[in-house]
């Protein structure tokens, strides 16, 4: 290559997706571009047939009604005309400022994409495929040395599965076991799984009993042996094999054997868990115990972050924490202020009820009383008892609601027949407050108590909101506050309209619109489940959510989710206060790109639901 | 002296009658663009030498950068670099504005060996330079040198262009302000670090085309319009 073109090479090779390129395809590039320069306000893009990229100066975009849909600027790419399939409505724009642009004709944008998968995936259609791999890019990248408890077993499996056919002699499987050095194998009948059999059955099945050897296998394996999908977590994998004390689990992936746990692989594996804070939390004795343990959690917070640990298995995780926390602080207060004089149930709103907490998440939570519940005889009780557990709460760090939504405001401390009033009157004539008030107390859960109280107050609201269109239309508008931006602009985030933003706000930018999305969807089709993804994948495949959209926004939901996560934990190791703001400049091209997609994704299923529910035709 | 106010085309003609044949011969008997073309539909060569001094009768060419601008699009495709052997010691103070040392010049080739290249591809093209002295009188002198004639060409030179839209908006000219290097930030244009003949031709180029693009904005630009008077 002419090494003056080197200028060239190097502004391509710094960029996504070029740097996947590998170094020959990079060196003979600059020859295949051709370099023109659009005055301000001049159309783009001046030619079919190519891949545009910016190499000075700003491009905008625009939708068919005018409105603006992304702004590029140096490094960025314009590849609309290239694709085969044209599935952006964005595909006119002008020079907002004088633009030099690189170009490389569609033909050897191809050439390139055949050369290069990693390079393809960047121009592949597909939304889907692209989250996935921004998830675990974002994983991959985190620190494997941390081990936790948080992993699913899946990723341990380091080999294929080792299996024998059924019929095969026990010698000839305890030759193949010793030649694969493995201390079980699984014994398939064609495609099934049929039986396991482990070091131990050939010394105490076989040889401690006087078999030759040569008998099939089948005689002395395990038949029927407890499977694990590979989604499960190692923490529950390790319960199951403790309960069940089984030393080995075959691992599945939907239902298709993939390879097999042992007890040994867990025990590697754990380190820095939540198992053992949740442990201490249980031994504490008093409140003073419960704030040290917790003491622990932004910690816990960061090893998980810092470890391959998904943002779902950490809101998991800290949840759990907190439930633990909570139930030990009314135990201790049920010791202090005897035996409660009606059934209650505590119960928790918000972050924590999604299991979706982190660790500096406020509290949000209420009290649920039977109906025998009497104001004058009781409240004071229960005033006692919900002024406990929301100071412990706030002495371990899950400070107070800034809302007062805690069970110490006696409007939420009710018996169920005020809660059901309360819901009806939310559902059937919403007002801005109960709007305000929904992403707490539509997202509600049983912590602790008589979980029977809790039923007839689920399946009412469940009922009552199903049926009321006009409160699902006023959630969905509501909802609409919080939108996505529409993506970057040099370091700026770039806003609808063409306005700048110094900082991305991941929470109300990218995680609530999801939260409320799958909220109204579960809300609407009379779904149980609080937790984000789990309400996605119950209304996935129903006519409001399709399986795909439901995957991209599980996926876009987790991308955005690790990177707050990210965020914070490197905010925690500078001794800073964790937020949710991220300056554009903080995140890698990559991020960027993956975000922009993730806010497609959020943008279009809200388009989707304001028609659906009608919220376009409120006043 | 008079054969410049006669015009280009009777100079290549005269310089023809010259022309031993061979590479200039054949340059030459190619006919110019006609004035009137536009711009936005011609092929221009974008050319810049580096050279050991500025006299061309002491001095040498060191290194020829060039890359073709095709209806206004720069073809990478096209560029081309080379090296020259230079028989002489390059002088130390030069040697830091150019990076050339003996040993890569002593690795190139002989400038008769690069020149018929260079004549090849202005056939019938404009040459486009920034401050066009020196390519156009290093270029002849060799020709001379070679051919026994000198060399002819319809230049665009982006020094006199910037001049002249100085002058057009009454700005007083500060020293440096019509350097390659110090107009291309007025047109947005990225700074290039390395500086060579290629990017340096390269540069020229994309300076053109941001100017050309802001004196007729969208439309024709008339080819007679950009000409050096030189």
């Amino acid at each position: 290559m002419e090494v003056e073109l080197i200028e060239i090479r190097q502004f391509l090779e710094q960029r996504n997706p070029f740097f996947y390129l590998a170094s020959e395809l990079l060196d003979e590039l600059p020859r295949d571009i051709e370099i023109r320069y659009l005055r301000r306000g001049s159309a783009f893009p001046p030619q079919d047939g190519f891949l545009y990229i910016v190499r000075s100066g700003a491009i905008e975009i625009f939708d068919e009604d005018d409105e603006l849909c992304e702004k590029l600027a140096e490094g960025d790419l314009y590849s609309v005309s290239c694709q085969l399939v044209n599935l952006s409505q964005c595909s006119r724009g002008e020079a907002s400022e004088d633009a030099l642009l690189y170009m490389l004709s569609c033909t050897k944008l191809k050439a390139l994409c055949r050369a290069s998968p990693a390079f393809s995936e960047h121009f592949s259609a597909s939304v889907k495929e692209r989250l996935k791999s921004a998830v675990s890019t974002i994983q991959e990248s985190a620190d494997p040395s941390v081990a936790t408890m948080m992993v699913e077993v899946g990723s341990l499996i380091r080999k294929p599965p080792i299996t024998v056919a059924s019929g095969m002699t026990i010698r000839q499987t305890a030759a193949l076991m010793s030649n694969k050095d493995v201390s079980s194998v699984m014994v398939m009948q064609d495609d099934d799984l049929i039986g396991l059999v482990t070091d131990r059955d050939l010394r105490k099945r076989c040889v401690a009993i006087g078999l030759t050897g040569n008998e099939p296998i089948n005689h002395i394996m395990t038949r029927d042996p407890k499977t694990i999908e590979s989604t499960t977590l190692t923490a529950q994998a390790l319960m199951t094999m403790t309960r069940q004390r089984f030393h080995h689990l075959p691992v599945t992936q939907n239902g298709r054997l993939v390879g097999m746990i042992t007890a040994t692989d867990l025990a590697n594996h754990q380190s820095a868990n939540s198992a053992y804070l949740a442990a201490d939390v249980r031994k504490s004795k008093t409140v003073a115990d419960l704030v040290e343990v917790s003491k622990r959690l932004p910690n816990l917070h960061l090893r998980l972050a810092s470890a391959s640990v998904t943002a779902r298995h950490i809101g998991e995780a800290v949840s759990c924490l907190t439930d633990s926390i909570t139930g030990r602080l009314l135990e201790m207060a049920e010791a202090e202020l005897g035996v409660p004089p009606v059934p209650y149930v505590w119960m928790a709103g918000g972050s924590q009820a999604r299991h979706e907490q982190s660790s500096h998440s406020d509290q949000d939570n209420a009290l649920l009383l039977s109906d025998d519940f009497d104001k004058q005889r009781h409240d004071s009780y229960f005033e006692a008892l919900a002024r406990f557990v929301s100071d412990g709460l706030d002495a371990c760090g899950f400070v107070y609601c800034p809302g007062n939504a805690m069970a110490t405001n006696p409007e939420w401390r009710q018996p169920l027949k005020v809660w059901q009033g309360y819901f009806s009157r939310w559902i059937e004539s919403p007002t801005p407050m109960s709007m305000m008030l929904s992403s707490i107390f539509f997202d509600l859960r049983p912590v602790t108590g008589k979980i029977e109280l809790f039923l007839p107050l689920q399946q009412m609201i469940l009922k009552k909101s199903q049926e009321n269109r006009i409160f699902l239309a006023y959630m969905m508008a509501n909802s609409m506050q919080h939108r996505p931006p529409l993506g970057f602009f040099r370091q700026f985030v770039l806003e609808r309209g063409g306005e700048h933003d110094e900082t991305l706000d991941l929470k109300h930018r990218g995680i609530v619109p999801i939260t409320d999305i799958a909220r109204l969807l579960a809300l609407s089709l009379g779904k149980e489940p609080v937790n984000t993804v789990e309400r996605l994948r119950a209304c996935a495949g129903t006519e409001a959510l399709s399986e795909d959209m439901a995957e991209n926004l599980e996926d876009a939901l987790e991308f955005i989710a690790s990177l707050r996560i990210q965020h914070q934990a490197n905010q925690i190791r500078k001794g800073k206060k964790a937020d949710n703001y991220v300056p554009p400049r903080e995140l890698s091209e990559l991020e960027r790109e993956h975000l922009k997609h993730a806010f497609r994704v959020i943008q279009t299923m809200q388009e989707i639901m304001v028609k659906r529910f009608g919220a376009d035709k409120l006043g | 002296m008079f054969a410049r106010l006669l015009g280009k085309e009777y100079q290549r003609k005269q310089a023809l009658a010259r022309a031993a044949s061979g590479p200039l011969h054949d340059y030459l008997a190619t006919p110019f663009i006609d004035r009137q073309s536009d711009c936005r539909r011609i092929e221009i060569v974008a050319i810049d030498l580096e050279t050991t001094g500025l006299d061309p009768s002491k001095d040498d060419i060191l290194s020829i950068g060039l890359v073709h601008v095709d209806r206004f699009g720069i073809r990478l495709s096209t560029a081309w670099h080379r090296i020259v052997r230079v028989d002489r010691a390059i002088p130390g103070e030069t040697a830091v504005i150019h990076q050339i040392t003996d040993d890569q010049s002593a690795a190139g080739a002989p400038i008769a060996e690069l020149l018929p290249e260079v004549l090849r591809r202005l056939a019938g093209r404009v040459m486009l330079v920034h401050y066009s002295p020196i390519e156009q009188n290093f270029i002849s002198a060799a020709c001379e040198k070679l051919y026994g004639a000198p060399f002819v060409v319809p230049t665009i030179d982006t020094l006199e262009i910037a001049q002249r839209v100085f002058e057009r908006r009454n700005h007083t000219i500060q020293p440096g302000d019509l350097r390659l290097f110090n107009l291309r930030p007025r047109y947005n244009l990225p700074q290039y670090r390395a500086h060579n003949a290629l990017s340096d031709a390269l540069a020229t180029a994309e300076l053109f085309l941001a100017m050309a693009e802001n004196l007729y904005p969208g439309r024709p630009c008339p080819l007679g319009e950009f000409l050096s008077k030189r």
